[in-house]
């Protein structure tokens, strides 16, 4: 079985599951650092794809003015 | 029986004593010429006559001798226009003579050639009246010559020099102009002159339609014998002819009556050629001037419309242009509002991301224990209210690097 390509809606969902998860604060230490890990990555990947969309946007824009 | 008798030749002589003894050296007299006849040796030999309106009422011979005949003759055509011939009626000098073997003649010395000039103008004055009185004088000149008279009958002679000339020069005219001439022969001089061309003006009358025109030549020749061209006959002919008649007798003295009832005179067949000729240029220059007329006046419009165009189209570009510029605005703004929308969309999407990664870093126990606080925890768990160890219990004390196992030995409040 594939594993399902990563998209903003699900990591964005994800990071507010861990996010409530450890606000609950019932988690073991080493869970917690399992879970701040993963969500980090999280964090990182959406910086990118941000990114990413914004010079894409930018192009197609600029390239109407051309 | 008489007492007394003559011979013939004494009482010849007689009469011819008593005759000069009573009579004038000479008489001026009015008489008709009833006969003429030049001879061999140059006399001239004639009878004299005067009539009423039964006929000849007086008649004696007369002659005119060589010598006078010579410069009297020429003389009396040049002054008059007519010769000497039967018919006329002359004021002459006589001189009464009688001959006992020839009898009574006049031999004639002089004629008054103003005496044949008057009587002359007194017959055509007549002719004319005759005409005015019968609304003949000007019926011909009120039927319209037409603009271009094209379609031309002649009455001429064959023979007439004018005609080759009339030809010539209609036929060769320098502007190539084409004219459609039918030729009617008459005879052009002489007694039989009128009834002549009477009838040849008769018979173009009958195809009036088909003629713009009829011209009547002479042209050359002599300048006697044009009495024709006076007599009612002809001048009636003419009149009553349905086409324009243009004359061209071609005589140096005053108008005939032709020329006066014609619709247009023209003194030689030459001059008749001309007119016709200047019709023609006439009316090609007036072709002519309407062409030039009609083409600068669809110049000037089609540079109008032109003009006209010119500026619809630039009208149409400006408005297409103004219309793409709106349309590259709307576009430029629309633009605008998208990047706006994607830059603070995504920079809402930056400062979850911001708050979640500080978050998760208040959580991150890892910062607290590299300055070297500890973290103990319960059965795994955070040490709280509800996992609390009992003295006697083992808890785990986490450092950065190591994981402490202490037994709890007592637990107080810190209340």
């Amino acid at each position: 079985m594939a594993k399902k390509q990563l998209n903003y809606a699900d990591a964005v969902a994800e990071i507010e599951k861990i996010s409530a998860l450890l606000e609950k604060g019932d988690v073991s230490v080493d869970e917690l650092t399992a879970h701040i890990k993963r969500a980090t990555v999280l964090i990182q990947w959406c910086r990118g794809r941000l990114r990413s969309t914004q010079e894409e946007i930018d192009n197609a824009l600029d390239s109407l003015e051309e | 029986m008489p007492t007394e008798s003559f011979s013939l030749r004494e009482l010849n002589l007689l009469i011819r004593q008593t005759l000069d003894a009573h009579l004038e050296p000479s008489y001026w007299v009015v008489a008709e010429i009833g006969e003429l006849r030049p001879n061999q040796k140059g006399h001239c030999y004639l009878e004299l006559v005067e009539k009423d309106d039964t006929g000849i009422v007086a008649k004696i011979r007369g002659n005119i001798w060589s010598y006078t005949w010579r410069n009297l003759a020429p003389w009396f055509e040049a002054m008059t226009g007519q010769t000497l011939k039967s018919g006329l009626k002359i004021l002459c000098q006589v001189t009464v003579q009688f001959h006992e073997l020839y009898g009574i003649s006049l031999t004639i010395k002089d004629i008054d050639a103003n005496y044949t000039l008057g009587e002359r103008a007194r017959i055509r004055q007549e002719v004319i009246q005759r005409l005015k009185d019968e609304y003949l004088f000007d019926l011909n000149k009120e039927i319209p010559l037409p603009l271009v008279p094209q379609r031309v009958a002649v009455i001429s002679s064959p023979t007439a020099a004018g005609y080759e000339d009339f030809l010539n020069q209609l036929q060769h005219n320098r502007y190539g102009y084409r004219f459609d001439i039918r030729f009617f022969k008459a005879i052009m001089q002489g007694d039989e002159a009128p009834s002549s061309i009477a009838s040849a003006l008769h018979y173009i009358g009958q195809d009036a339609p088909h003629f713009d025109a009829v011209v009547i030549l002479r042209g050359g020749g002599s300048q006697v014998d044009l009495d024709c061209f006076d007599t009612y006959e002809m001048a009636s002919a003419i009149a009553h002819c349905p086409v324009p008649v243009i004359t061209g007798i071609g005589h140096e003295r005053d108008e005939s009556i032709a020329d006066l009832v014609a619709h247009t005179r023209m003194k030689t067949p030459t001059a008749v050629a001309e007119f016709l000729i200047s019709g023609m240029v006439l009316f090609d220059e007036r072709m002519e001037m309407a062409y030039e007329q009609i083409r600068a006046e669809t110049t000037h419009i089609l540079s109008e419309e032109l003009h006209y165009l010119q500026q619809l189209a630039s009208g149409v570009q400006r408005i297409g242009h103004q219309h793409l510029h709106k349309k590259a605005m709307a576009l430029s703004k629309w633009e605008q509002t998208c990047r706006y929308l994607v830059s603070s969309h995504l920079e809402r999407q930056e400062n979850y991301l911001q708050l979640k990664e500080s978050t998760f870093r208040l959580l991150d126990p890892s910062a607290l224990l590299a300055r070297g606080y500890t973290l103990t925890t319960f059965k795994g768990r955070p040490l709280q209210i509800k996992n609390m160890p009992k003295p006697g219990d083992t808890i785990e004390t986490f450092t950065l690097t190591e994981k402490i196992h202490s037994k709890v030995e007592n637990i107080e409040s810190r209340k």
